[in-house]
């Protein structure tokens, strides 16, 4: 199954070269990804997949959109 | 003759009507006749501390949107804010905390679309670093209180709008009585900080909060109703490992949230409610991308 990816601010050095088109299995969880992908895990603060907020232990399925974003707050 | 006339009368003699190119026909009432109709008002009741010109700017327009007048400076508003509407942004009142890169142009916003009461505390002066991005900043303003620039330049917008400076940093208690009468807290501080206690202290005064961050190009703006979940629930408060402090905050991004900050804002203040409670708007310039994020 496949999912895109988009990873958001500091975060965005870690997006995979084949993002919009990434390899993951049935059963993976989005914090497993994050891993996967090499992210510091005190760096990831929100997971959204497909619009919506989610916890690190939440299964990804195919064809989900999964957003990962850092603490930002500059103003 | 004139002065014996009431206020309403006066209004509807100054009143002009255009045509509009669908053929119908909008009374406007121009300009100058606000500020002459203020300037009377203002003679005939001696201004005293309770009735500053902002107050007597403030009910010529009241009363020309009441008689289905709109006051010129609000003539293109009014095809996105009904009379009523613009009426209701009058008498509305938003708390702003933050008065940098979000903050300077919500408050441009805010004062040019007619919000008649705002009151906005920052106690920080303005560095050089803050003139890449932030409208109240300039040649002129730096070293000068944030605060300072943002009353002379809510004056020379527009001065219908009753603005209350507050050039002080708020902790948690003062955050609590600064938000007091306010119908909207607007959270424009830089860093994270301070804004979990702004996040408490508006649901305990019961007021939606609209926040808004950015780090480099990408950022996010959302409502946060009292007793929800917010962004600076999940963010933390470690300064040390916000985005920005390697990214930076360059202009696109914090004027595009300070925009939809600002229209947020104005949703609420105009009565037709939050469009983002419980959802964060999100987005990426660089990759030119928005998506909606419920929490």
């Amino acid at each position: 199954m496949h999912i895109t990816i988009r990873c958001y601010a500091t975060l965005a050095r870690f997006t995979p070269p084949d993002a919009a088109a990434f390899a993951s299995t049935p059963g993976e969880t989005a914090g497993q990804l994050a891993q996967r992908l090499g992210i510091p895990p005190a760096d990831l603060k929100l997971i959204f997949i497909n619009g919506q907020h989610v916890e690190p232990g939440a299964q990804l399925a195919d064809g989900d959109r999964v957003g990962l974003f850092p603490a930002v707050g500059g103003g | 003759m004139a002065l014996v006339m009431d206020l309403d009368e006066r209004i509807r003699a100054l009143t002009r009507v255009d045509a509009l190119a669908d053929g119908t026909k909008r009374q406007v009432l121009p300009y100058y006749a606000v500020l002459d109709l203020a300037r009377s008002l203002g003679r005939a009741r001696p201004r005293s501390k309770g009735q500053p010109r902002s107050r007597a700017l403030a009910s010529v327009e009241l009363a020309a949107l009441e008689l289905g007048i709109v006051p010129e400076r609000y003539l293109r508003n009014i095809d996105a804010y009904s009379l009523a509407e613009q009426a209701r942004l009058l008498g509305a009142r938003a708390a702003m905390v933050g008065l940098g890169g979000l903050g300077g142009h919500v408050l441009e916003i805010l004062a040019r679309t007619g919000v008649g009461h705002i009151c906005a505390a920052d106690g920080d002066e303005f560095q050089p670093s803050n003139l890449n991005r932030q409208l109240l900043c300039t040649r002129r303003s730096i070293n000068g209180y944030k605060a300072a620039a943002a009353a002379a330049r809510v004056g020379i917008l527009n001065p219908a709008v009753d603005f209350e400076p507050v050039a002080a940093f708020l902790d948690e208690s003062l955050m609590g009585r600064f938000l007091v009468g306010a119908d909207l807290a607007v959270d424009a501080l830089g860093g994270l900080r301070d804004r979990p206690a702004l996040l408490r202290q508006a649901a305990r005064t019961g007021i939606p909060l609209v926040t808004a961050a950015v780090a480099g190009q990408a950022g996010f703006v959302a409502t946060v109703l009292p007793g929800a979940t917010g962004p600076a629930d999940i963010f933390g408060t470690a300064d040390s490992a916000a985005a920005e402090t390697s990214l930076g905050t360059p202009a696109p991004a914090v004027v595009t949230a300070a925009a939809l900050m600002s229209a947020e804002a104005l949703n609420i203040l105009c009565g037709r409610g939050p469009r983002l409670a419980g959802a964060m708007l999100v987005f990426d310039l660089e990759a030119m991308s928005f998506e909606r994020v419920g929490l």
